[in-house]
């Protein structure tokens, strides 16, 4: 058992196939999203901080931190973070109020998202996702029995409720839908039944018209989104420009460092809107790679969600697969203009040094749970392939 | 085999239900994930494909920046060469504050050059919260060049063409202004705008939102294609002789407008063309649309008059081609002829008694030219003011021409011949009429009147305007008859010339308006005068038009004949047209006073003395004389006398 706990720190030789995919497409992810982030602001970056790198740079350190903390949480056995559940929801929430600080906080477009640290800003909504994931994989083992009383449900509706509602003080309507699907996903994959899945949606539906009126500007926002040449120099603007940007791209793009849109055309062009210059320099060629590269991401997740040992591993592989999933969806529906404008960075690409380090963290504990698929005894033999089941299922039916 | 499989499977089944469930769930996370991005690509394929196009034509209005690049305009000359209408360049100062790197500099520069307050220019250039500041308008090409030089990030300028008229107010009418946007309005400006303005070109650059030019080599630039030059058939030096006789005529007799046209008699070439009131081209008084309308109209060409007795030329002309009449014709005048049961009163109601017909032209009689328009007859009549060009446009290159107006002939009856025959009941433009007398005075040929000489393109002769002829009128002998005629008639007793040593032929006119109801309008007239003078190569014809003067004398011999002979005595000054016989003396004579006198003495004085005169009224005791006393005149001048 001791050599499982020996840190190999570059090898894979205990991952499976999927983990080394997972672990490469990371890697290729995120160094993309760096020479993207380059691309798409050098611009930006020229005319306001006359320093071309300077988002290049902030990524790259982004980049050797969250490499760094892939390795470490690849070698931590993932069981140790059973314990981490409860207490991480509480620090996540009290890092959610101390946002609200003024000498802490940082004020930006009119929300109170960062914390301001030495050196760097800490977006604790960030931190606060795979928290609640954490939180939700440890109550669901531990329940999964009795999941179907709704009374046992409450853990989990009460601490993603408190996340939504700090997130939504900020505000950040994005990242709130964010955490409100991923309480959906979890308690859908943890195993609730259907009909207490489909009366959780309601307050859902109900709330976002609410939330609609509360913030008037997120009205505009909708109706912009209805349709943007309305006002293309006002609401309709951001949308107008990742349309521009996108169809500029055509079928094979203008090519790498080509965009006409990041001549500040585009705000955003570096974070949340990166997917439109990505549009636009590799053209649908590259959107539909991208979206394949995400694809098999996803399903090596879940395969690897589908093997895990125990429960507590297979929620918590899918809680990551299931945030990675929600805002990559989110993020290219935005950009394309399929859902009404939010801020959500698309994972691993968009720039932002904290949602790298805690997408490519979380990827380090999905690896460490491929890791102890392999090390340890399966238990559970015919959990490996759903189809095999059935297809033992179909053999010995005609025996 | 396949029973220890699934018996495996079936207590796996059983020991882990749940696990079953997570495996079902999460495969159908899969299957929900592949159709969302089945949507997602469905929506990326319709951005990058389907409207790509119309969503690029949209994009490209905010990623290209054009500048547009004026051509100049070509300059109007006048035969000489001389400059009508010149086009320049001035350039406005901004600042792009935003883009400015050194601001102290740039500011210390600028306010240096151009003696401007150091401590403006430069908030100026920190004033970064509008896009675009301006700091000097109308800069030289030369200033402005010298600031590009330095090459200073943010300062830009705006090219601005002026149209400069170096005569003001002359030739108003004829070179016409252009709009704000710089397109001919009226005139050879809007007649020859497509030649004279070039063809703009574009420098279209690639910026970034804010407008900032982006280091790209996808720059578009066509160079602007300057306008041509045209040359006029204009001499700007007989224009202003013209313009200062006419506005003689305004101080001497307050008319409500007084026009002239000089021309070349054998090509119709437009040699002068002056209408006051004008307005000065550099000033145009765009804020009164009404009053810019009235003075930049070419009333020479656009408007119709009733010509009056200049008009007695084409009977004559007509007359003598028929062979219905000769020099020694006797025509007796009674002061009126009964035409048709209708009496018709010669203009000298007392009537001319027996005059031959050269006598009758130098009376002006409408009792002779009433007989020779009876004599030719309505249908050859038409024919000839047909072939005259009467009642169709001349062809002029110049817009708004009337085409004149005649009677219809099938209505035409003798009441309205012999008016037409004595130029009532007819209506012409001045050109028209000046044109038509051209080539009855030309030995026969009717042309089309021209402004345009040439027009060239870097110094490379293009286009020579040709005078076209159109067709011809009447015999050269015919035309030297009339020619002789109308010199001989100029003065009163036949051997003595309009101008001493000069050949100048010419008739006056004077010709009732009429009202917008038809009615005549009393006391309003149009006196004019029509001349030429073909001597020592110079051939120049003049109609002379005042239009109601308001000083009293209203007859073309007084209100239009004196000031022609000032103009023909200029341009024979200025072209120095060498006389016949220059020993001749110019005697002058002092106008008496004839005031109360007794018409007949006055008129034995008036006939002593050799001079020209013309009584109005019927009654025996002057009343009213024009000049007045003691005016020095000269022999050729009519001595117009009222009765009571």
């Amino acid at each position: 058992m001791a050599k499982k706990y020996n840190f190999d720190f570059l090898t894979l030789k205990n991952n499976s196939k999927e983990g080394k995919i997972i672990f490469f497409v990371t890697i290729f992810l995120v160094l993309f999203g760096v020479v993207m982030v380059y691309s798409a602001s050098y611009y930006f970056a020229r005319r306001t901080y006359n320093n071309q790198y300077f988002y290049l740079i902030k990524q790259l350190i982004g980049f050797i931190l969250g490499f760094f903390f892939l390795n470490v949480l690849r070698n931590i056995d993932y069981n140790k973070l059973k314990k981490f559940g409860l207490i991480s929801v509480i620090v996540s929430a009290i890092l959610l109020i101390l946002v609200f600080i003024p000498e802490l906080g940082v004020e930006n477009y009119g929300a109170r998202r960062w914390i301001n640290l030495p050196g760097f800003t800490l977006q604790p909504s960030e931190i606060a996702k795979f928290s609640f994931v954490l939180f939700a994989s440890q109550y669901l083992s531990k329940n999964y029995k009795e999941i179907k009383n709704f009374k046992n449900l409450l853990p989990i509706l009460i601490a993603g409720t408190i996340f939504c509602l700090l997130i939504i003080l900020e505000p950040n309507m994005s990242i709130t839908m964010c955490v409100g699907l991923i309480m959906l996903f979890m308690l859908f994959v943890g195993g609730i039944s259907f009909k207490h899945f489909l009366l959780f949606c309601i307050p859902i539906i109900i709330l976002v018209p609410i939330l609609i009126i509360i913030e008037p500007y997120r009205l505009d926002r909708l109706l912009a989104f209805i349709n943007p040449w309305v006002n293309p120099q006002g609401e309709g603007y951001q949308l107008i420009q990742s349309f521009f940007s996108i169809s500029n791209g055509g079928l094979f793009g203008v090519g790498l460092f080509n965009s006409r849109q990041k001549y500040l055309f585009l705000p955003f062009a570096e974070s949340d809107f990166i997917f439109a210059v990505i549009g636009e320099e590799f053209g649908l060629v590259g959107c539909i790679l991208l979206l394949s590269i995400y694809f098999v991401l996803i399903v090596c997740g879940i395969k690897i969600a589908i093997k895990s040992k125990n429960r507590f591993g297979a929620y918590l592989a899918s809680g990551i697969i299931g945030v990675i999933v929600i805002q990559t969806t989110i993020n290219i529906a935005v950009v394309t203009g399929l859902i009404p404008p939010t801020g959500l960075p698309l994972p691993f690409i968009s720039m932002g040094s904290t949602s790298i380090v805690v997408f490519m963290s979380a990827i380090g504990v999905l690896l460490n749970i491929d890791k102890q698929n392999n090390e340890s005894i399966i238990l559970f033999k015919t959990d490996k392939n759903f189809f095999s089941i059935k297809k033992v299922k179909a053999v010995t039916q005609n025996n | 085999m396949g029973l220890t499989n699934y018996l495996e499977v079936n207590i796996n089944i059983k020991v882990e239900y749940s696990t079953m469930s997570l495996q079902k769930r999460l495969l159908s996370v899969i299957l929900i994930i592949t159709f969302i991005f089945f949507i997602l690509l469905i929506r990326i394929f319709t951005l990058q494909v389907i409207q790509s196009q119309n969503l690029q034509i949209k994009a490209i209005d905010q990623w290209v920046r054009m500048l547009p690049l004026s051509a100049n305009r070509g300059k109007i000359l006048d035969n000489n060469g001389n400059i009508l209408a010149i086009s320049y360049t001035t350039y406005d100062l901004y600042f792009r504050s935003r883009e400015i790197k050194n601001p102290v500099e740039v500011a210390t520069y600028i306010s240096n050059l151009l003696d401007l307050d150091f401590q403006k220019v430069y908030q100026k250039a920190m004033n970064t919260s509008v896009s675009e500041n301006l700091v000097k308008l109308q800069l030289d090409e030369s200033v402005a060049s010298t600031i590009l030089q330095k090459n200073f990030d943010g300062v830009y300028f705006s090219e601005n063409i002026k149209r400069f008229y170096p005569y003001n107010n002359s030739l108003s009418q004829v070179l016409g202004y252009l709009t704000i946007d710089s397109e001919g309005q009226t005139g050879i400006e809007s007649y020859y705008n497509n030649i004279l303005k070039g063809t703009d070109g574009k420098y279209l650059t690639q910026s970034d939102v804010r407008g900032i030019k982006l280091n790209s080599s996808l720059n578009y630039y066509t160079e602007a294609i300057d306008g041509i030059d045209i040359k006029l058939n204009i001499d700007i030096n007989i224009q202003l002789i013209l313009e200062n006789v006419l506005n003689q005529i305004v101080i001497d007799h307050n008319p409500k407008s007084v026009s002239a046209i000089v021309m070349d008699p054998n090509t119709s070439k437009i040699i002068a063309l002056a209408i006051s009131p004008n307005f000065d081209l550099n000033e145009v008084p765009r804020d009164d649309v009404s009053t810019l309308l009235t003075l930049s109209k070419n009333t020479t060409i656009s408007d119709i008059y009733e010509p009056g007795s200049t008009f007695k030329i084409f009977t004559l002309a007509c007359a003598l081609s028929e062979g219905l009449t000769n020099e020694n014709e006797h025509f007796y005048c009674p002061g009126y002829r009964i035409v048709d049961g209708e009496k018709i009163k010669c203009w000298k109601t007392t009537g001319h008694g027996d005059q031959t017909l050269i006598e009758a032209i130098q009376n002006s009689c409408n009792c002779c030219f009433m007989d020779l328009g009876l004599r030719i007859g309505k249908e050859k009549f038409y024919d000839y003011l047909e072939l005259f060009g009467l009642g169709s446009k001349t062809g002029v290159d110049a817009s708004g021409e009337s085409s004149g107006l005649l009677l219809d002939e099938n209505i035409v009856k003798n009441v309205d011949l012999v008016r037409i025959a004595f130029g009532q009941t007819v209506a012409v433009t001045q050109l028209q009429l000046l044109n038509s007398f051209c080539s009855i005075i030309n030995g026969g040929t009717l042309n089309t009147p021209s402004f345009l000489d040439a027009y060239s393109e870097k110094n490379q002769s293009l286009y020579i305007n040709n005078t076209t002829k159109k067709n011809r009128t009447v015999s050269s002998e015919i035309s030297n008859k009339i020619c002789e005629l109308l010199v001989q008639s100029l003065s009163k007793t036949g051997d003595m010339s309009f101008i001493e040593g000069y050949k100048i032929a010419g008739k006056t006119g004077t010709a009732q308006k009429y009202g917008e109801n038809g009615a005549i309008s009393q006391g309003k007239y149009v006196s004019s005068f029509f001349g030429f003078i073909n001597q020592d190569g110079a051939n120049y014809a003049l109609l002379l038009c005042v239009d109601e003067p308001s000083s009293g004398a209203y007859y073309g011999s007084v209100v239009a004949k004196p000031y022609a002979k000032t103009i023909f005595e200029e341009i024979i000054k200025y072209k120095n047209i060498k006389p016949f016989d220059s020993s001749i003396n110019y005697k002058d004579f002092i106008v008496p006073n004839f005031i109360n006198m007794d018409l007949n003495y006055a008129m034995q004085i008036l006939e002593k003395e050799n001079l020209y005169y013309e009584v109005d009224g019927e009654g025996d005791k002057v009343v009213w004389q024009f000049p007045k006393e003691n005016t020095e005149v000269t022999r050729s001048t009519t001595i117009l006398l009222k009765t009571n």
